[in-house]
């Protein structure tokens, strides 16, 4: 069994790098000016990752507002609305609109790939929202068949991946819709469907592939899941004991898990120990030729000051799971 | 000076308004720890004042002291009530950040908190009745890091017992409106914690002798019906706006009879409404209660907003409410 240890997507950003946003935005300092600051935390990111011994390096998304900002602002055919909560998080997401037809005009993420292969020599990890998340938090005021706006969405994200696909090891695609129990049964179905849809167009090994999902975890989603062909990340910190269940209940036989094992949205730092040790109650239920110690989500609901040292509980977990240490 | 409130469709505000350079410059010295704390309540006071001007000039009937004094909503009581600690900045959305509070002891109340300002906005407010809002203790709870209770019942009702102290000073005040803010809410709608915020507001609320109001807004709203309807409050104060009033077909079916404080403003937007549009938005309103019941105000705090965009939004929205009445009698 092959065994990583990676964040689950954002590193919070550098105080220095918030400053600079803030200051561009006022029209103070110009993009380039902001561009050496974002360089400069981006290396400050993968230096404290690469340190703490993780073998997946993140880009950390550190320019990203939300799940979907990237791409409600680089696709044509998408407006901004209103704030709505993220979730169940005190973290807000700007409702894209679509109004007008679905298209990718030029890269959108490309450059952030580039710039993280150009400062890690680790594997590297790349995270683009899933099509049926994007879809569920949208609100689309163009498309007649959810079927056309599907698919315009799938292009824009095939197109992307087949740009930044020789820039990275991983890609995480995220989902947390697929987990949303308050979206039905059969959506959440059709979910996972268009995921393989959109894996099945790209030339990444599925293997490499992470669908993220966190928030919740039950056995009823679980099960929606593992028709996923690809690999999967699960949160295991949000709903344990329903998560643990699932596991236990139907095991896992794909090629890649993603554990989230350590929570970022607490600041209590975790004992490696005793998360090694649920590490190993895990390990037991399932047969997976590859697993990812992770966070159970991105790591923006902590403070700067505090994700260090989530990191480097992962960077040991890591150790401890590969027999370095004891 | 008494002011004699319309027997139907009064007009309100949410709570928070921009926050005045005075005001800016107080948080700062605060933060500076500048001792000479009559300057900084000098500058907090010359804020609220033109805060109150403004809803004034506006015609608004229920008012607040705009939380001049408030950095963040769940920062100012955390630094208040003994117990909590403050983190580092924790990104609520965009490039905004707030200083997440920590849970590290026991929560107690150990002083008056808005007595002061809700006094003063009172003393200048021409007669006009001052809102206080408190942030409520499930908010407080879930947007803070529990490191002491592990037990999320237990933290939120000692949050409910502090605030319950702080309820007492302000009806001895003579304080005739009381909103709980728990925006939170709306994100957890489980049964088990509907039923910890019932018991809450039971503590904080009981037997006292003011409007009781609970504000809540922006998650899947429609989710909490009919579950909170038994609530020991009179009136719900909730964001419809920005949701395009989708919530109102919920109200309707469980015929929803306590007060109903209607969002007519989307906070989030610098777009002034027309008054044509908020008079239909208050119509809309009129479905599901009537008159008497029905407080037209923005969906949520103003202080996002430019202040001229913000004056200009109520100034409609006083327009539209004087309008309605005047088409209902």
């Amino acid at each position: 069994m092959e065994l990583y240890s990676g964040i689950c997507g954002s590193y919070p950003r550098p105080p220095e790098l918030r400053k600079a946003i803030d200051r561009y935005e006022k029209g103070y300092i110009t993009k380039e000016e902001l561009n050496s600051v974002y360089l400069k935390s981006l290396r400050m990111i993968i230096e404290i990752q690469e340190r703490a011994g993780l073998n997946i390096i993140s880009s950390g998304l550190l320019m990203w507002d939300d799940l979907l900002r990237p791409f409600a602002k680089g696709l044509e055919g998408i407006k901004l609305n209103g704030l709505l909560r993220f979730f169940d998080n005190n973290f807000y997401y700007r409702v894209p609109v679509i109004v007008d037809k679905i298209r990718r005009k030029k890269p959108i993420v490309l450059s952030e790939a580039k710039n993280l292969a150009k400062h890690t020599t680790r594997l590297k990890k790349l995270v683009l929202p899933g099509p049926f998340t994007f879809i569920q938090l949208s609100r689309n005021e163009y498309y007649s068949s959810m079927r056309s706006l599907a698919d315009d969405i799938l292009d824009a994200l095939v197109d992307e991946i087949k740009d930044l696909a020789k820039f990275i090891d991983f890609l995480q695609i995220d989902e947390p819709s697929l987990v949303d129990s308050e979206i039905p049964i059969d959506n959440r179905k059709e979910g996972v469907n268009l995921v393989n849809e959109l894996v099945s167009r790209i030339d990444i090994p599925r293997d490499k592939i992470i669908v993220a999902t966190y928030f919740h975890l039950d056995e009823q989603c679980y099960q929606i899941l593992l028709n996923l062909k690809t690999g999967l990340h699960i949160d295991m910190i949000s709903t344990p004991r329903k998560a643990f269940n699932a596991l236990k209940e139907y095991g896992f036989k794909g090629d890649l898990i993603s554990l989230g094992l350590v929570d970022s949205r607490n600041i209590k730092v975790e004992n490696v120990e005793e998360i090694a040790n649920k590490a190993y109650d895990i390990l037991d239920e399932i047969h997976a030729k590859a697993v990812i110690f992770s966070t159970n989500t991105w790591l923006d609901y902590i403070p700067f000051e505090n994700a260090r040292s989530k990191v480097e509980v992962l960077g040991k977990l890591l150790q401890i799971m590969r027999g370095e240490v004891t | 000076m008494k002011y004699i409130l319309p027997d139907k469709l009064p007009t309100t505000v949410v709570g928070s308004y921009p926050r005045f350079p005075e005001a800016k410059k107080a948080l700062k010295l605060k933060k500076d720890r500048y001792s000479n704390k009559e300057i900084i309540e000098e500058l907090i006071q010359s804020a609220i004042r033109r805060v109150v001007e403004d809803y004034l000039e506006a015609g608004i009937d229920i008012i607040s002291d705009g939380e001049q004094r408030r950095e963040d909503m769940a920062v100012f009581f955390a630094e208040n009530i003994k117990g909590f600690k403050i983190s580092g900045w924790v990104r609520v959305f965009d490039n905004v950040y707030y200083r997440k509070p920590i849970i590290a002891g026991r929560v107690k109340w150990t002083h008056e908190i808005t007595v002061k300002d809700w006094k003063f906005a009172s003393t200048i407010s021409r007669g006009r009745p001052v809102k206080v809002t408190l942030t409520g203790p499930y908010t407080m709870y879930d947007w803070s890091y529990d490191e002491y209770y592990g037990d999320k019942k237990e933290a939120i009702l000692d949050l409910a017992n502090a605030l319950r102290k702080e309820v007492e000073h302000l009806i001895a005040a003579g304080a005739k409106y009381i909103q709980i803010d728990e925006p939170a809410l709306s994100t957890h709608a489980e049964k088990e914690d509907i039923e910890i915020e019932k018991e809450a507001l039971e503590i904080i609320f009981q037997g006292i002798n003011a409007k009781r109001i609970v504000h809540i807004c922006y998650g899947k709203l429609e989710r909490l019906f009919p579950d909170i309807l038994d609530f020991p409050v009179d009136q719900f104060d909730l964001e419809t706006k920005n949701s395009n009033f989708r919530l109102l077909s919920i109200l309707k079916e469980y015929s929803y009879d306590k007060e109903l404080g209607l969002g007519v403003i989307d906070v989030h937007s610098t777009r002034i409404e027309r008054v044509n549009e908020i008079m239909k938005d208050i119509m809309k309103g009129l479905e599901i209660v009537p008159p008497e019941k029905l407080y037209v105000k923005p969906d949520c705090g103003l202080k996002r907003l430019p202040r001229d965009v913000a004056l200009a939004k109520l100034k409609n929205m006083v327009i539209a409410a004087k309008k309605v009445r005047e088409e209902l009698q």
